[in-house]
């Protein structure tokens, strides 16, 4: 129904033998809020109250030893603070360019290259896409933390079996510290990202080139057109709207990404790959300004929102064309 | 209606199971029907750190059938302190809680902890309280907030047999360490083995006080009232330059600069089989190496024996704020100091007339004569800046001149600038 015709029999009088009962149009009204409320409520419980403490924690200087509620209001002096810090802009190009801009466009590279050859007929032929799905999912059924420690080992400058094997191969004299040297840290750090991750972007790419229908590569390959054609004009199309699903999801997970710069280095060396989710941390939880870290968070949210209205905007606009 | 009654029944049961949840989370102490008293003490040693400690427990468990102890082990948890802030804010926690001393004063200036000195007026500790080492450290607004329980500083740990080799002795100054470690170095071996990574919470940061206090400034200072960076840009730079030459001359492995932990397994296996020559440890971790070998033993830190060269580390007991049973904590807070208990526990104690009847164990000769001339971190503790802080800013800035991302007098000049824009507020 109009919602212009709902107004009007909301707010028509009654009519004198029919008249509708005050409590029932009351109830009827008041129907679809009661039906939302539980979901209205969890969503307030889970997100907005979170979302205006953070806001309430950026305005105040207060330490995580404090009293829910205790702390100074401070204004916009944490954010001042920390959009004047030179170390903000450090790590936000960072976060920007190695830990979000890289670690996507090579784990959307690798992973279509890698969805595309599991789909080749030849495994299924060879009875191999099993195996090969498998040991593809590995890293991703590892805990990153576990996946971190692996690799701190494996790329460990003096007992490290990677340097352990180019030394013994003639390819270095000494072992590199690879999270420890400015050329090489994120790359590793990236690596390792990368390596963890792309079975999920692998798994999304699989699963929307399943759903492409076999009759568009058909009509293509009658067309006359090559692989490369048929990659160009039928898959890509095609994927479009995975490729932006996907690389929203990783964006943002990769911008707000902590755990492989905080487990690998630290931050370090010296405050080369501070990102801007390790400065949060560090701000709220060893400095113990929790009103600095929370803006930190804020400024983060920000340009998320700026990174989510870009692809919506963008992924929305070659669906509709 | 048997429908209504089933949802009433669901409801009723997720209400009692979310009680029952929270009472079990809050981990608070109660009272049983037989009028037994609960206490959980909550510790974040390493679980294989803790036989001796877990041993004393139970003989309390076991006289004190009125007053019983829930040992509950949070291991592993850098935000130890934060996470009982939170509990304890909220009116739960454990009612006994392991502290590091860096935390009592974060802990005290919101109250969470009960003011132990006040307890102690009512019923004494078997050592006063005023002969507990690094009571400075637990001391805020003239109250003391936690009980000082165990000492300890990091002292020279190194191989007898490959010192032997070398014909080398312990150093007893840090350019004597160098110069000991570069010709170690050269024959192959790891001279000097540190943690030398940029993390906020690196093992460095030992060294690099150690280094700086020996040579009569340090991170920050007090002169007359004014807090303000404990040293020049020069002075910093210079303690950065003295450290990189480390790695430059190949005392150190360049390895070392993404080795965060003092207590490394590289650095702990590499002293006991020798590859490693010296290093710096707590006890604890020289007991760990002496149990692959023995010829792991120990020698005072460079310049050791000067007073307050070295840092008076160590773990306090604190009493929640929050506690039903303040005076029965306090009765077991007392029995964990007592010369008794210690008979047990692997630790030096804080307690001095307990300190002084331990006789230090084989190849701990170090700590022993160390230990007296330590100083804890109260030069720092009472500063505007956190430790934590200092830590983090001091290892970021020597590890930046370790990679070669910033030079010395660079890190140096901005070490000052953060320390004293942090001292601002």
């Amino acid at each position: 129904m109009p919602s212009s015709a709902t107004a009007t029999l909301a707010t028509r009088p009654s009519i004198g033998s029919q008249p509708t009962p005050r409590p029932r149009r009351h109830r009827r009204l008041s129907t679809p809020y009661l039906l939302l409320a539980p979901t209205l409520i969890l969503l307030g419980l889970l997100f907005a109250l979170p979302v205006a403490y953070n806001v309430w924690l950026a305005l105040h200087k207060v330490t995580p030893y404090d009293a829910l509620g205790d702390g100074t209001f401070v204004g916009g002096a944490n954010f001042v603070s920390v959009l004047t810090n030179p170390k903000t802009w450090l790590s936000g190009r960072n976060t920007v360019v190695w830990l979000t801009l890289v670690t996507v466009v090579l784990r959307l590279i690798l992973g279509l290259g890698l969805a595309i050859l599991l789909q080749q007929a030849v495994l299924r032929r060879l009875h191999l896409l099993g195996v090969a799905r498998t040991i593809l999912l590995l890293p991703w059924m590892i805990p990153p933390t576990v996946a971190v420690a692996a690799w701190k080992w494996l790329l460990d400058g003096r007992t490290g079996l990677v340097n352990k094997v180019l030394v013994q191969a003639g390819v270095i004299d000494q072992g590199i510290p690879f999270f420890g040297e400015l050329s090489t840290v994120w790359p590793s750090i990236t690596a390792v990202l990368v390596w963890r991750e792309l079975p999920f972007v692998v798994i999304a790419f699989m699963a929307g080139l399943q759903a492409i229908p076999s009759d568009q590569y058909e009509a293509a390959a009658i067309d006359g057109a090559t692989s490369w054609r048929g990659f160009w004009h039928v898959t890509l199309p095609n994927l479009r709207p995975v490729i932006t699903v996907v690389g929203l999801m990783i964006t943002i997970g990769s911008f707000n990404n902590f755990i492989y710069v905080w487990l690998t280095t630290g931050g370090g060396p010296g405050t080369y790959s501070q990102v801007l989710a390790t400065q949060l941390y560090s701000t709220a939880f060893v400095d113990n300004e929790l009103g600095k870290g929370a803006a930190i968070g804020l400024v983060m949210s920000a340009v998320m929102l700026i990174f989510a209205a870009i692809y919506l905007t963008v992924g929305t606009r070659r669906i509709d064309d | 209606m048997r429908r209504r009654q089933f949802l009433g029944s669901l409801a009723a049961a997720s209400a009692v199971g979310t009680v029952a949840t929270l009472n079990a989370c809050s981990g608070k102490s109660d009272t049983s029907s037989n009028g037994t008293v609960n206490l959980t003490f909550r510790q974040f040693d390493p679980p294989t750190e803790i036989a001796g400690l877990k041993k004393v427990v139970k003989a309390w468990n076991d006289t004190h059938p009125k007053i019983q102890v829930k040992l509950e082990t949070l291991a592993g948890s850098a935000d130890y302190a934060q996470q009982f802030a939170r509990e304890a804010n909220s009116g739960s926690g454990p009612d006994v809680v392991h502290l590091g001393y860096v935390n009592v004063k974060d802990l005290a200036k919101p109250k969470i902890l009960l003011p132990v000195s006040e307890l102690a007026e009512k019923s004494a500790p078997d050592t006063p309280i005023d002969q507990f080492l690094a009571l400075d450290m637990n001391r805020f607004d003239d109250k003391v907030w936690a009980l000082p329980w165990t000492v300890d500083t990091f002292a020279m740990a190194y191989n007898k047999k490959t010192m032997d080799k070398a014909g080398l002795k312990p150093p007893t100054s840090w350019p004597e360490l160098l110069s000991t470690a570069t010709k170690l170095g050269k024959s192959g071996t790891v001279g000097f083995a540190f943690a030398g990574a940029s993390n906020p919470d690196a093992g460095q940061w030992f060294a690099i006080n150690y280094y700086l206090w020996s040579n009569g400034i340090s991170l920050i200072s007090n002169e007359s009232g004014n807090w303000a960076p404990g040293a020049t840009a020069e002075q910093f730079s210079s303690a950065m330059k003295f450290f990189n030459s480390f790695f430059t001359s190949g005392a150190t492995p360049k390895s070392m600069v993404s080795v965060d932990s003092i207590n490394d397994p590289q650095i702990v296996a590499g002293l006991a089989d020798g590859t490693t020559a010296m290093t710096m440890m707590a006890p604890q971790t020289v007991r760990q190496a002496r149990d692959t070998s023995t010829e792991v033993v120990t020698a005072v830190m460079p310049d050791g024996l000067t007073d307050g060269s070295t840092h008076l580390g160590g773990r306090s007991l604190g009493i929640n704020a929050a506690t039903d049973h303040p005076d029965e904590a306090w009765e077991f807070v007392k029995y964990l100091n007592t010369a008794k208990a210690f008979a047990d526990i692997p630790q030096y104690p804080a307690a001095t007339t307990v300190l002084d009847k331990v006789d230090a164990p084989d190849g701990e000769e170090g700590f022993q004569k160390q230990l007296p001339h330590s100083r804890s971190f109260a030069r720092y503790i009472d500063g505007p800046v956190p430790v934590d802080t200092l830590q983090k800013l001091s290892c970021a800035a020597f590890g930046a001149v370790y990679s070669g991302q910033k030079t010395a007098n660079q890190s140096a000049a901005e070490l000052v600038d953060s320390i004293a824009a942090a001292i601002k507020g």
